[in-house]
């Protein structure tokens, strides 16, 4: 067990953390996670009001409320779907100004600047203009890898140009505000010069604006990501990074995010259309079924810890019982630990795995509501999956399947941990009877 | 007045800590500023503390960030891994503290 240990600490300290050094510092990676991060309000706000566009009522209902609220939204249907189609509707907008101005801080410059630099980038290949009118047609989910690319590339050309001090030289007695406000125009001509005829040879080529080649593109790379091996491998690398002590959810939900929002908006399209919704794995999907009470599900865990016998594990549960309810789990994944706990790999890396191929074979099967929403994943589960589904019922059921699987699947694992503390402790208590209230501190 | 941030993924589960740091810190009578921030927010926190801790699920991130804060003389470490899981404010407000006195 101790050289299989010692083997294991070798292999995390000399690949998986440079791999995750690498990988989560990767600047664009950041920028990427950043952009979604500062995007997400506007979205949840904007996906919340669904409710309000489709209540969770069936058509031919009779309930006097619910009738009244059905009556309600069928006649005020383009009133309520304006918030939501000038947020989700438009969401990348928000996200290439937060990549924008992420990736414009790494560089060194002005976030206001490179921001809006990003939103023209992307407003120029991917909103066309006719008649006074803009199609919203590529501003929301088919949009989203557009506004990947154009907000790196225009960052990216700003930088370059600012490095090797391509601007308008003035004379020295300009005031310095004022030659700042030539500085960005040089990048603004770069960026029209470029991204503008480039659309049009596309356009010309192929008979498709940039986005709409792009998403062809990357259409068998949207479709994979929205597969059961494709959860898994995410999990998979999360749960090992995490064991690992690094953040892996960080880097994962980096990832993923892009595959995520494009599939939401297809989803909430097909709402809207009174379709089959067509994607499973989004972030409701794992926040709220394979992170309950945090990353490994150890909401459950953190009650089996309130009424442990070992006094360290107990302490441990106290401290990480509240947090734990808002998925916050640190408490516990440093305190127990459960992080370098050869003891506790298996149903740390197993738990999430479990749940993901119950809640997408359920799924599958047409038991299991689709998220057509965006929450914030600090939602205690239950509330979060229900409300990511437009308040359905079945995913409350799921989630709390979820959380006897990971009861039924940590609990052995704990008891041989406590066995494991008891041992030590007996055995600290014969040599110095200091050691065992260090480790019951 | 002494001045430490923390800093984890979201500023989340460093706040939980920060909480105990104070509680620490006013039973000492020491007057303190103490925030947590996210990852996203470091460059434009970090020059306004003496100190800048970081939550251990972070820490592959410790070269990169103390890089950044070299020039302002400002030492950037990550906290113990049991430490924060105990979440024992006393030990790393100490720990803060002798990292300040460290760099002065």
């Amino acid at each position: 067990m101790s050289s299989l240990y010692q083997s294991m600490v070798t292999v995390i300290e000399q690949s998986i953390t440079p791999l995750a050094g690498r990988l989560g510092q990767q600047k664009y990676v950041i920028a990427i996670r950043d952009g979604f991060t500062a995007a997400l309000p506007f979205m949840i706000i904007g996906s919340f009001m669904l409710v309000f566009i489709f209540p969770p009522f069936s058509a031919d209902t009779t309930l006097g409320f619910a009738r009244a609220w059905l009556d309600f939204s069928q006649t005020y249907r383009e009133q309520l779907m304006l918030p939501f189609n000038l947020s989700m509707g438009v969401m990348t907008f928000f996200i290439s100004v937060g990549i924008g101005a992420s990736l414009g801080r790494q560089f060194n410059l002005d976030p206001v600047m490179s921001g809006l630099l990003a939103f023209m980038a992307f407003l120029l290949v991917a909103a066309p203009y006719a008649d006074g009118k803009i199609s919203t047609q590529y501003l929301s989910g088919q949009g989203i890898f557009t506004a990947l690319i154009t907000s790196i590339y225009s960052t990216r050309i700003y930088a370059w140009l600012k490095e090797h001090k391509v601007t308008i030289r003035l004379p020295k007695e300009v005031p310095t505000g004022v030659a700042r406000s030539f500085e960005i125009l040089i990048p603004v001509v770069v960026i029209i010069g470029t991204l503008h005829p480039l659309n049009l040879f596309i356009e010309a080529q192929t008979g498709m604006i940039m986005p709409q080649a792009i998403m062809h593109l990357l259409e068998p790379l949207v479709s994979a990501s929205d597969s059961l091996p494709a959860i898994l491998l995410s999990v998979l690398l999360c749960q090992i990074f995490w064991f690992s002590g690094i953040h892996g959810s960080l880097i994962v939900t980096g990832i993923m995010s892009p595959f995520w929002m494009t599939n939401l908006a297809a989803n909430q399209t097909a709402l809207a259309a009174g379709a089959a919704l067509p994607h499973i794995y989004l972030q409701g999907f794992w926040d709220h079924y394979l992170l309950i009470g945090g990353v490994g599900s150890t909401l459950p865990l953190a009650f089996l810890l309130l009424r442990s016998k070992a006094t360290h594990l107990r302490t441990i549960g106290k401290m990480g019982i509240v947090p734990s309810f808002f998925n916050i789990n640190e408490p516990i994944l440093f305190g127990a630990p459960i992080i370098m706990n050869p003891l506790l790999f298996i149903p740390f890396v197993c738990v999430p795995m479990v749940n993901a191929v119950l809640a997408y074979t359920a799924t599958k099967l047409g038991w299991l509501a689709q998220v057509v929403s965006l929450t914030p994943w600090t939602t205690p589960a239950p509330i979060g999956a229900s409300w990511a589904t437009n308040w359905a019922f079945s995913p409350v059921v799921m989630c709390l399947i979820c959380m006897v699987v990971s009861t039924l699947i940590y609990l052995p694992f704990l008891r041989a941990y406590e066995r494991s503390l008891q041992k030590t402790a007996v055995e600290n208590e014969t040599r110095s009877p200091l050691t065992e209230t260090a480790i019951s501190n | 007045m002494v001045k430490i941030m923390l800093c984890c993924s979201a500023g989340m589960s460093t706040s939980l800590l920060v909480r105990k740091m104070l509680s620490v810190a006013e039973e000492r009578g020491m007057p303190v500023e103490i925030e947590a921030y996210g990852v996203a927010e470091f460059d434009v926190q970090f020059p306004r503390y003496q100190v800048v801790l970081l939550g251990p699920q972070v820490k592959y991130m410790l070269s990169t960030l103390s890089e950044k804060t070299a020039s302002h003389g400002i030492p950037v470490q990550a906290i113990d891994m049991m430490d924060y899981g105990m979440q024992r404010g006393d030990k790393v407000l100490d720990y803060a503290l002798s990292l300040i006195e460290a760099a002065h």
